[in-house]
């Protein structure tokens, strides 16, 4: 009796505070939120007029245009490349896994502002040394016929290895949670072979964390400033940055726009994931994009 | 492809005829060798890919930062002018420092909020909570940055309502300023705290209600179970989650950039300047700069695989 006496009101206490703590973090994270809307709609002219301005700009078009583009491209280039490689390593290469997890932890300890000045370098100067440890392959890049230096090409090359942690984690993750050899097996053992075996029977089963991994790869490329800003290429977001500075009642419609393509781009992984056959992943793989 | 295969068809003619011979360790090892190496090639493109876009830029900045601007000689000029200039060293000091405050708080106020949204009973709350957690950890950069101009900025809504019910202006009463230490440190929190509450989730959920149970039989109170039980097992998690939000805010560029539009000395916006070919800062001290950063986040990131393996004990994956 003595026991129960002493902790249930410690018990109270730590909950009490904990639901304290959350309240006051949501109050935190809606406060900017509700403040942004209201500041927007408080514009003089009117939230209409500034919803139509920015409607009728052609830049405004073009841009979340080319951000389109730029996204699709870095989110398909990275599933092509990164899912059957992930598949390839689980099935015949388990050896290769600490490299796997090496190459795809870069990018934390990497930031896009480092990878966009040691990209510069790379394709922007010539570089002997660079010429040998790439088989020849930086100076066909840098040149002419195959020029990437400051092309959206080499914006979505860089796009994909930000992404790299947010890709190969959940497709990773979910093919450890099937029967990967297994079912292999089974198709090998019908006649299928290896693509056919990837595409038809691996891809359905690891759908939830190739969908994950898509939309992450998509919200931020959409987002993503750093590195479109350092090569001077005029997306989305360098739009935002450039139309906000003058008008700050622009830039709060701005981002509450901005806020509902995040909130669509979010609620489209949850539903998918949800939605998706398999269902390997779990709370787990609804991650963060890297847009900071 | 067809080379390969007369190869191996080869190589296991004569291991047949090695096995006649008594020689087996030889044949295990020569078609391990060939099918290793059709493993490798597998990863050829994903490799390829990785060296051209990710190594190499690593590599060039490494070297760029070891060889003299004009002449290309060795050199270790590029250190010494990071070290010399009081501007540089402050950077870095403003850096880690708004990363470890904006760390800490993100580590111990989100594991709070956790264990809030962890503790809820209602699953459809849980749920919201973890989407809402989603978005707003996606919210960041530019939009963010005008959200709080909106809102904390001289003449933002919470700065005037302040005002107009209290009559204290924050800015010149208090001193405060968004675009300061404090002021980046209020924004960066605002995409720290719900990543935390993202990562912790699944450790909190890895928590087994029976541990609890068992040490309240054994006469635990509360106090005694979370200092006992509950943070040796989540405690290399709350590190490595904490190492997660340092290197999370240490890179952080766009939100500093579009708050101030590079007034704010740190490094990222050092190295901006850099790779935009600004005047303030040559390509060398960039790069000198770019690798005093990765240095700093290697120390992270490899004190943050340690502990999530040590981590990974606990949870059995």
């Amino acid at each position: 009796m003595a026991v129960t006496t002493e902790t249930r009101p410690a018990r109270r206490l730590s909950f009490g505070l904990n639901r304290l703590v959350l309240l006051l973090v949501i109050i935190y994270l809606l406060l900017p939120l509700g403040a942004t809307l209201a500041f927007g709609l408080s514009s003089p002219a009117g939230i209409l007029y500034t919803f139509q301005q920015i409607f009728s700009d052609p830049d405004f078009w073009q841009t979340i245009q080319l951000s389109l583009v730029l996204s699709l491209a870095s989110t398909l280039l990275g599933v092509i490349l990164v899912a059957p490689t992930a598949y390839w390593v689980h099935l015949r290469l388990p050896k290769a896994r600490p490299l796997m997890d090496f190459l795809t932890l870069i990018p934390f300890a990497m930031p896009a502002v480092i990878l966009s000045l040691g990209l510069v370098e790379v394709y922007g100067t010539p570089n002997n040394l660079l010429n040998v440890l790439s088989f020849g392959l930086v100076p066909v890049l840098s040149n002419d016929p195959f020029n990437i230096v400051d092309t959206p090409q080499l914006l979505v090359c860089a796009y994909v290895i930000i992404s790299l942690p947010f890709v190969y984690r959940p497709i990773e993750n979910s093919l450890r949670a099937i029967n990967t050899s297994t079912l292999t097996e089974a198709a090998y053992s019908l006649g299928s072979g290896w693509w056919r075996t990837f595409l038809t029977v691996i891809v359905p089963n690891i759908w939830p964390g190739v969908i994950s991994a898509a939309l992450l790869t998509f919200s931020t490329a959409m987002g993503e400033f750093t590195i479109a800003s350092l090569f001077g290429l005029y997306t989305f977001p360098i739009y935002l940055d450039v139309t906000g500075q003058n008008d700050a009642h622009k830039a709060a419609s701005l981002s509450v726009l901005s806020f509902i393509l995040t909130l669509l781009c979010v609620l489209a992984i949850i539903f998918l994931v949800r939605r998706g056959p398999g269902r390997a992943g779990k709370e787990g793989d609804i991650e963060i994009a890297a847009s900071k | 492809m067809d080379i390969s295969g007369t190869v191996d068809t080869e190589v296991t003619n004569t291991a047949i005829e090695d096995e006649e011979a008594g020689a087996k360790p030889r044949r295990l090892f020569r078609i391990n060798w060939g099918y290793m190496l059709s493993s490798w090639l597998g990863l050829v493109p994903f490799l390829l890919f990785c060296l051209l876009f990710e190594l190499l830029p690593a590599v060039v900045v490494i070297q760029g930062s070891l060889t003299d601007n004009n002449t290309g000689d060795f050199t270790l000029d590029n250190y010494q002018h990071l070290l010399s200039q009081s501007n540089n060293l402050n950077a870095f000091q403003i850096s880690v420092s708004i990363s470890l405050v904006t760390a800490l708080i993100g580590t111990v106020v989100g594991f709070m909020a956790a264990y809030g949204v962890y503790s809820l009973r209602s699953g459809w709350l849980r749920n919201f909570l973890v989407g809402f957690s989603s978005i707003t950890a996606n919210f960041a950069g530019v939009p963010l940055a005008f959200a709080f101009i909106a809102t904390l900025g001289a003449t933002g809504f919470i700065t005037v309502a302040i005002q107009n019910w209290f009559h204290v202006n924050i800015y010149e009463d208090l001193h405060f300023s968004l675009y300061g230490f404090w002021g980046l440190v209020i924004v960066y929190v605002y995409f720290q705290l719900p990543l935390m509450v993202l990562i912790m989730l699944p450790a909190l959920n890895a928590l087994r209600p029976e541990w609890r149970e068992a040490a309240t039989n054994l006469g635990a109170s509360g106090f005694i179970y979370w200092r006992r039980i509950a943070l040796p097992i989540l405690l290399p998690s709350l590190i490595a989650a904490a190492m997660l939000l340092f290197a999370n805010a240490f890179g952080a560029y766009a939100t500093a950039y579009a708050l101030a539009q590079g007034n704010i000395n740190i490094v990222p916006i050092l190295i901006g300047y850099a790779t935009a070919g600004n005047v303030q800062v040559d390509t060398g001290l960039g790069n000198a700069l770019a690798v005093g950063m990765i240095v700093v986040l290697l120390a992270a990131v490899s004190l943050y695989v340690t502990l999530v393996r040590r981590a990974s004990v606990w949870t059995g994956k």
